[in-house]
């Protein structure tokens, strides 16, 4: 069986991210981009799939050169071939989904994972539209997985609980944390990844149904004030919470 | 500037990571250098004991009161300059590690030195000359200090700059700002041909900067620091290499070690920034938070080199070699992709010491840990003899550490009272054992207040008081940081 894993690159959360110039787009000077966080569990549960059952892992990412970075640790984890499907302009989800879809049918694969989210634009989308333009089923947000003669039993999160799904392949999986423990990229992967070479090919064409008219930063925090450090400031402290801020 | 005396305000400040804990009249929050010389002159007017304090991150009681007032230094924590073209930094003492070394790290620049601990104060890892998994090729903090305003005990400030007063033999003639001279005459021992921070640096022509750096707050408070950096490697091969075998591990390090310092800094021959060892007992310790420890592993190393595109192929072929010559299993091996990753190796590094504190905060115990170092040939034989002394003795026990630079801790966890009085025994005759070899009691965290007995392991009476004798020719009165490194009673003697 092809199991496909999609990755995406994107800034570390630890980075200090700035609006660029344009006033669409981060700054991306100084910013260290890795392989998506939720991804890492994707391509976990892909190894892991591969491990029990068979079959092979290909990862697929649309973006430009720098996206190697990241799926060069994919394959250092031990993924088995990979492939870039490039363009250097910006692409909404759709797009995004569209190139990938296309490529998944082309190398056939049946099972397909995603991060749940990518930690840029947090759209949690990808996934669902990729299977909706796939026809795959589609479970997203998932915690624990099984996969036995093509039927998949998922648990996926949902507020206050968790929810059992039963379907079947093909199918897409959208991985959130807690399905597993990923692991660390080995010395003997990121050997054999050198030898591997990654196929790049011009992400398919898809028009983009929405656009970033504009970014902005969140509104700078206020700092708090200290108001006196024993019990003589608790009569000004009741008078604040009262008047300024009115939460008593 | 303020003064606090209320219990719940400065309790904070009556101990450090040690379980050792101390009393206070109240905390001074000095805003800057003159508040502290206004404080110290009317200290030693008052022959009033005073402690300083970093950010409590020590392991020896440094910063612990036994009385007097504490000068908290949280305020002093300005970065007055970054100079990229120079490659220097000059700051206050306070300013935090950790956020020093991103600071610069995002202007392409480097700060080597790396303890642990990253979460202490700058003026604190020089005054106490810290060094951590990398001060194997970087060296210590000392290596990077280029100059120190000090405030010495009786309000009179210098400033000493590396290269400018060096002692003549052993006599050491310095000027305070005010222009009074001070002569010091430098104690003749001997120190450990190891990584050392077991009492003043001293050596016939020494620069007067050495005698500050290390002296752990003893000769004067460092109110600003000057220090060195180098460029950003563009790259640092990270990785973690499992071992079924204990000694495959430590002949792994012996050769990387030798290879190493035999390098004559071609950047495409094995040269480890580090190499940091992991026995049985530790991985066990980590199993839990990280699963990914194969089950067969019976010690671990992590090592660390500098890459770049070019030699990163050849590197690796290199260290694959090495790691095949000893058994180590590659398949599992961690390797680093991305600096994210190589801060996760570092966590794994700090989580081995988190766990020994949570395990002993868990069951109540206290622990002992050695911080002893010996001579690299030396290392295989004290190995032997720490691990099978405590085996013998049925003491709980976990060792890791700093093994490139022949230097680990071994933590006893006893259960019982009767087993920490055997564990304490056992502590002496480890001290006793690497001094044997011509080692330190302490290779990185200091005397402090807790280890002045081992320091007598050491050094002779005539040594510790010609060490006494270099405290009370700056500080008179003997009020500042009075308990660290000098046993009190061999100050009131000179």
């Amino acid at each position: 069986m092809k199991i496909a894993v999609c990755v995406s690159h994107v800034p570390d959360t630890a980075a200090k991210i700035s609006i660029g110039p344009d006033g669409k787009n981060i700054d991306p000077d100084g910013v260290t981009f890795v392989v998506n966080p939720y991804d890492e569990f994707a391509i976990e549960e892909a190894l892991k799939t591969r491990e029990k059952s068979g079959g092979e892992v290909i990862i697929l990412s649309v973006g430009s050169d720098a996206n190697k970075e990241s799926i060069r640790k994919a394959l250092a984890m031990g993924a088995d071939s990979a492939v870039l499907l490039k363009d250097d302009s910006w692409r909404d989800s759709v797009a995004v989904a569209g190139a990938l879809a296309d490529e998944i049918k082309n190398i056939g694969a049946e099972l397909v994972f995603f991060g749940k989210q990518s930690v840029d634009y947090d759209n949690s989308i990808v996934g669902q539209l990729t299977a909706e333009i796939l026809g795959f089923n589609c479970v997203s947000v998932v915690v624990s997985l099984d996969i036995n003669d093509g039927k998949i039993r998922a648990e996926r999160e949902i507020e206050g609980g968790k929810e059992v799904v039963e379907t079947s392949l093909p199918a897409v999986i959208t991985a959130q944390k807690g399905l597993n423990e990923p692991r660390y990229a080995s010395l003997k992967g990121i050997m054999a990844a050198k030898k591997k070479t990654i196929e790049e090919k011009p992400a398919a064409t898809y028009e983009n149904l929405s656009e970033v008219t504009e970014m902005k930063r969140p509104q700078v925090k206020q700092p708090g004030k200290i108001i006196g450090t024993d019990a003589s400031a608790v009569p000004e402290l009741v008078r604040l919470l009262k008047e300024e801020a009115k939460v008593i | 500037m303020k003064f606090k005396t209320d219990n719940s305000e400065i309790q904070d400040f009556l101990n450090d990571a040690s379980n050792f804990k101390g009393t206070c009249e109240g905390v001074y929050f000095p805003q800057n250098e003159a508040d502290i010389i206004e404080i110290l002159k009317d200290a030693n007017r008052k022959n009033l004991q005073v402690t300083v304090s970093g950010n409590g991150t020590g392991l020896n009681g440094g910063r612990v009161p036994e009385g007097g007032i504490v000068i908290s230094t949280n305020n002093l924590n300005r970065v007055i300059e970054i100079n990229e073209e120079q490659k220097y930094a000059v700051v206050e003492t306070g300013v935090l590690l950790s956020e020093f070394h991103t600071m610069i790290e995002q202007k392409g620049l480097f700060y080597p030195p790396d303890p642990t601990e990253q979460n202490c104060f700058l003026g604190a890892t020089v005054a106490n000359n810290s060094s951590g998994a990398k001060s194997f090729k970087y060296g210590p903090t000392r290596d990077y200090v280029e100059e120190l305003d000090v405030i010495l005990p009786t309000g009179d400030k210098f400033t000493i700059k590396r290269g400018e007063i060096s002692a003549d033999g052993f006599v050491l003639k310095l000027t305070t700002d005010s222009g009074d001279d001070i002569v010091i005459q430098l104690p003749r021992y001997r120190m450990p041909d190891t990584k050392n921070s077991a009492g003043y640096y001293c050596k016939a022509g020494m620069d007067a900067i050495d005698l500050f750096i290390g002296s752990e707050g003893t000769l004067g408070i460092i109110t600003r620091v000057k220090l060195k950096l180098i460029d950003k490697p563009e790259n640092i091969l990270s990785c973690v290499v499992f071992f079924s075998d204990e000694n495959d591990a430590l002949n792994f390090i012996a050769g990387a070690v030798d290879l190493s310092v035999n390098n004559d800094d071609s950047p495409d021959q094995i040269n480890a920034l580090g190499l940091e060892y992991f026995d049985k007992y530790s991985l066990r310790f980590m199993k839990e938070e990280y699963p990914q420890i194969p089950a067969h592993a019976g010690a671990a190393v992590w090592f660390e080199q500098e890459i770049n595109d070019y030699t990163e192929e050849i590197l690796l072929d290199k260290w694959v070699e090495l790691l095949s010559e000893h058994n180590a299993d590659i398949e599992t091996a961690w390797i680093a992709t991305n600096d994210k990753d190589r801060e996760k190796f570092k966590d794994f590094r700090h989580a081995v010491s988190s766990k020994v504190t949570e395990y002993i905060t868990r069951e109540g115990i206290r622990k002992i840990g050695t911080d002893t170092a010996v001579p690299k040939d030396q290392f295989p034989e004290y190995y032997n003899f720490i691990t099978k002394l405590v085996e013998e003795n049925n003491i709980k026990y976990i060792v890791y550490g700093h093994a490139g630079d022949s230097h680990l801790h071994l933590n006893m966890m006893p259960v019982n009272q009767n087993e920490y009085d055997l564990a304490r025994n056992i502590y002496h005759r480890l001290c006793e054992k690497a001094v044997e070899m011509k080692g330190t009691v302490s290779a990185e965290h200091g005397i402090g207040k807790l280890k002045r007995n081992y320091l007598k392991l050491m050094y002779s009476d005539e040594n510790l008081k010609a060490m006494a004798k270099v405290k009370r020719t700056l500080d008179p009165n003997l009020i500042l940081n009075i308990g660290n490194i000098i046993d009190p009673e061999i100050l009131k003697e000179v």
